[in-house]
């Protein structure tokens, strides 16, 4: 299946689960505030407290969306049901959810971690620009595998429920 | 491409001669007994209509058949494939290709339009886009919907939702189709659109329908009729 028709599948059965703006709204401040706060915290440590904060980021997000997706298809359940019926299977509602709300966690993040790179420069962090370039480009992609990580755990929870 | 359907459909019913074997079946609810040790076949093609009191189990039967609820004990296999041993995912992959099902209660999402319901199971049986477009508007067409294709569901009357309903669970082309009550709630002309189609699918395509039913329209249609008897207590 193609990408397009991944994302054109996704976005109708985020519909059908009435996956809200609100949602994205919160997944999208719940990333850029860890963001924000990870990537200028990076500029000023060590190489371990480096590793030690994107597992922070890792952990906390992964976590955050699990709950999230969970809520989603908790909420839904009638819905999913009647999905079901009709051929989904977990896989498809979980990549529904996923491509519905990861691009508002990414845009989350990607703001989070520039306001977070500005922040590290200005409060004296180590390394200068490439430093905060690549801490950006860490926690954007902590971030990223933290959302398609806690998405599908949520996902897994709901059903082996 | 309506050719190759017509092909493929050929195809899968010279691999084997039953649609639907039940094998020592059982069904209960706690201590409610439903069916004991169920035995038989329904050959590929055939027209079967199930009648009985309400609250009879009928819904359940049909309900298995879709694998949307177990047996207690004994076996269903549907197209050679054993339901019973499935997981939830590869039922779901299974019926997107195999089953068209028109529950008795409405399952449309009210918040999409007639289009994007009809176009559901397409989705997860990985139609691709063109050929979405396609079936979807023939569909529309053959149950007389498709000047509300894009109209919100929840807008529209039951007896609307209803045809939306069998639209739906034709789209894919399925070898079986599933109703549940499917006339209870259209009005007379309504009903003989469906009435129509399904007879001409059945003879023409050589679908498999099995249908919970009370109306006689339906029972003289069909080419077998199973009544059971008992009411659950």
């Amino acid at each position: 299946m193609s990408r397009g028709a991944s994302l054109q599948e996704g976005q109708l059965l985020a519909r059908s689960l009435n996956v809200s703006k609100s949602t994205h709204l919160v997944v999208a401040s719940l990333a850029a505030a860890v963001a924000a706060n990870a990537t200028a915290a990076i500029q000023l440590t060590g190489l371990m407290g480096e590793i030690a904060l994107l597992f922070v980021i890792f952990v906390t997000l992964a976590v955050g969306t699990s709950a999230i997706s969970t809520d989603i298809f908790a909420r839904s359940g009638q819905t999913i049901a009647n999905l079901r019926s009709i051929g989904a299977s977990s896989r498809s509602l979980s990549n529904a959810v996923f491509f519905s709300v990861i691009g508002y966690g990414v845009g989350g993040s990607a703001l989070g971690a520039g306001i977070g790179a500005a922040l590290g420069l200005v409060l004296g962090g180590q390394g200068g620009a490439l430093s905060a370039v690549l801490a950006v480009l860490c926690v954007i992609l902590a971030s990223s595998a933290a959302a398609v990580a806690g998405v599908y755990a949520g996902g897994r929870r709901t059903w082996s429920s | 491409m309506e050719q190759l359907g017509v092909l493929q459909r050929n195809e899968a019913l010279a691999q084997g001669r039953y649609s639907v074997e039940v094998k020592h079946v059982s069904k209960s609810y706690g201590e409610t007994e439903i069916y004991t040790d169920l035995h038989f076949q329904l050959l590929k093609g055939t027209f079967v209509a199930l009648v009985g009191p309400i609250g009879s189990g009928k819904t359940t039967m049909l309900n298995m058949f879709a694998g949307l609820e177990k047996p207690t004990s004994g076996t269903i296999i549907v197209m050679g494939r054993d339901i019973t041993k499935m997981s939830e995912d590869s039922l779901g992959e299974f019926r997107a290709g195999t089953i068209g099902l028109v529950p008795q209660v409405q399952t449309l999402i009210p918040e999409l339009t007639v289009r994007e319901n009809v176009e559901l199971p397409l989705h997860f049986a990985k139609v691709d886009g063109e050929s979405r477009r396609r079936k979807v508007d023939y569909v529309l067409e053959k149950v007389g919907v498709r000047g509300e294709s894009n109209r919100i569901v929840s807008t529209l009357s039951v007896g609307e939702k209803q045809m939306v309903s069998f639209a739906r669970a034709m789209v894919n082309d399925p070898p079986i189709l599933l109703l549940d009550e499917p006339t209870e709630a259209l009005d007379p002309l309504m009903a003989e659109v469906i009435l129509g189609l399904l007879r001409g699918d059945n003879l023409t395509l050589g679908r498999t329908i099995f249908v919970t039913t009370h109306d006689r329209r339906v029972t003289e249609l069909a080419r077998k009729t199973i009544r059971v008897k008992k009411k659950i207590p």
